[in-house]
Order: structure tokens, then sequence, then C-alpha cells
């Protein structure tokens, strides 16, 4: 995972695994929790590498965003068929914002 | 080389990849196309991880057998295991988690992905059955 920003309040993260499943989840979601030191409230998260996510990898942005508080929002660019399936079929794609760039990404945390 | 008639794996969580990629060698070989096989997927990685987590509850000695078949338009995967069997109140839970929910997703993301759910113990083996009917090619 590397990270940047924040930039404004927007913190850009890339997560750099192949397969965020129950087996990388709860390592991702320590470094996560570790990353936010909680000055961001907005995160942009960058899943072009990952091509698959099971619903425990699902679960691991859950945490994030319910970390972030009542302000917070989190945007997903670079989402892959599948991963982009599994955001549909769990409803979750009404939850965090997809967008097919970082800038649009920004865009969309930022209106 | 032909794909083992079953593909078996230790119960842990950092195997079911290996499922994973076993079902993708099958549903190449099947002519299974993309957009049916991210389902199949999802649907065989959920099945395995509860598997892992709630048949066999950490324990590291079980195993979990695969089966993939073409019968027809209808894609068949059969998992084995010699865990805790599933409850049949959560196999038929029909009822979505909230959208905060961290967990509890994995039998509603089965049951959307795959069109039958079959359950049964056959010897004290587990046998879950998911059929997937596959979209007819289009007319030559």
């Amino acid at each position: 995972m590397t990270a940047s920003g924040p930039d404004d309040d927007i913190a850009l993260i890339d997560v750099d695994v192949d397969r965020l499943d129950a087996a990388a989840a709860p390592a991702l979601k320590a470094r996560l929790q570790a990353r936010l030191d909680g000055s961001a409230r907005k995160i942009l998260l960058n899943l072009e590498r990952v091509s698959f996510m099971d619903s425990t990898g699902l679960g691991v942005l859950v945490s994030l965003i319910k970390m972030l508080g009542k302000d917070g929002a989190i945007a997903v660019t670079g989402v892959q068929p599948p991963v982009r399936r599994l955001f549909e079929l769990t409803r979750l794609d009404t939850v965090f914002r997809m967008a097919s760039g970082i800038e649009e990404g920004k865009a969309a945390l930022r209106g | 080389m032909a794909e083992p008639a079953v593909f078996s794996c230790a119960a842990r969580l950092e195997e079911v990849e290996r499922l994973a990629a076993h079902l993708r060698r099958c549903g190449a070989a099947l002519h299974v196309d993309n957009v049916a096989m991210i389902d199949l997927e999802l649907a065989l990685v959920e099945a395995a991880n509860n598997i892992v987590l709630h048949g066999y509850a950490g324990r590291g000695d079980g195993t979990i057998g695969l089966t993939v078949d073409r019968l027809g338009d209808v894609l068949i995967m059969e998992l084995r295991d010699g865990g805790v069997p599933i409850p049949s109140s959560v196999l038929s839970a029909h009822l979505p988690p909230s959208l905060d929910a961290e967990s509890g997703r994995g039998i509603a993301i089965i049951r959307s992905c795959i069109d039958e759910v079959g359950y049964s113990q056959e010897g004290g083996v587990n046998v879950l059955r998911l059929a997937k009917h596959l979209p007819k090619p289009p007319a030559a």
C-alpha cells in the first residue's frame, strides 16, 4: 500500500494487493488504520492493482468509512470488473463513490 | 494436462486462492464466459471462506475438495468438507446485511451469484452444490 497527500483533505491510497480477500484483509486493515492518523476525512482508494475482492476485503473498506465518521467519504477508482460486480451485488456502490480516474475521484469527494 | 477430478487443498484462508485458480482453469477448459466466471469465483471464494472460518473454525487439519463440471448450459461446483455443517437457517437466510455491516455478506453473495444451491451430508462429509446457468452461445 502506498499513500500520498493529503491533497487538501483527501488522502490518496494505492492498494497494492492483487487479491483483497480474507487472507489479505487483516494485514491491509492494520496498514490502513496505521496510515490514517485522523487528519483525513476523505479517501481516494486506487484499486487498479486489485483483480479480485471478496466480502472480507469489502468489510475492510466498510470499516474504513466508519472510522472516518459522519463527515467522511471514500471514492474508489481503478475498479476492475470482478470488484465492480461485488460492489454492485452488495449495493455498496451506493456508499462508495465510483470514479473512473484519480481526478474524477477527487472531484467526487470535493463535490 | 487435464485437471484432476477432485481438487483438494488445506482448509486455510491462504489456500482459497488455489481453489479459485483451479476454477479458472476449469472454466477456461469448459468455455465459460468471463462474466459468468466472475460470479462463479465470487461464490466459490465466499463458500470456501465460510468452510474455513465456520465449518472448521480455525482447525488446521481440515481439507476442502472441489469438483467443477459442465452439464450442457449449467456449470456445477461441488465443495466437500469434513467440518461442522452449515445450519440450515444460515443457508436459507434471505435478508441482505445492512450497508454498514463489516461481515455477514457471504451467503447473500452466493445466492446472488448462483442459481441453485444444494447442501447435504454424505457419509459425514458436507457437500455444497452450486449450479449456475450459463448464457447460451450466440447462434452461428
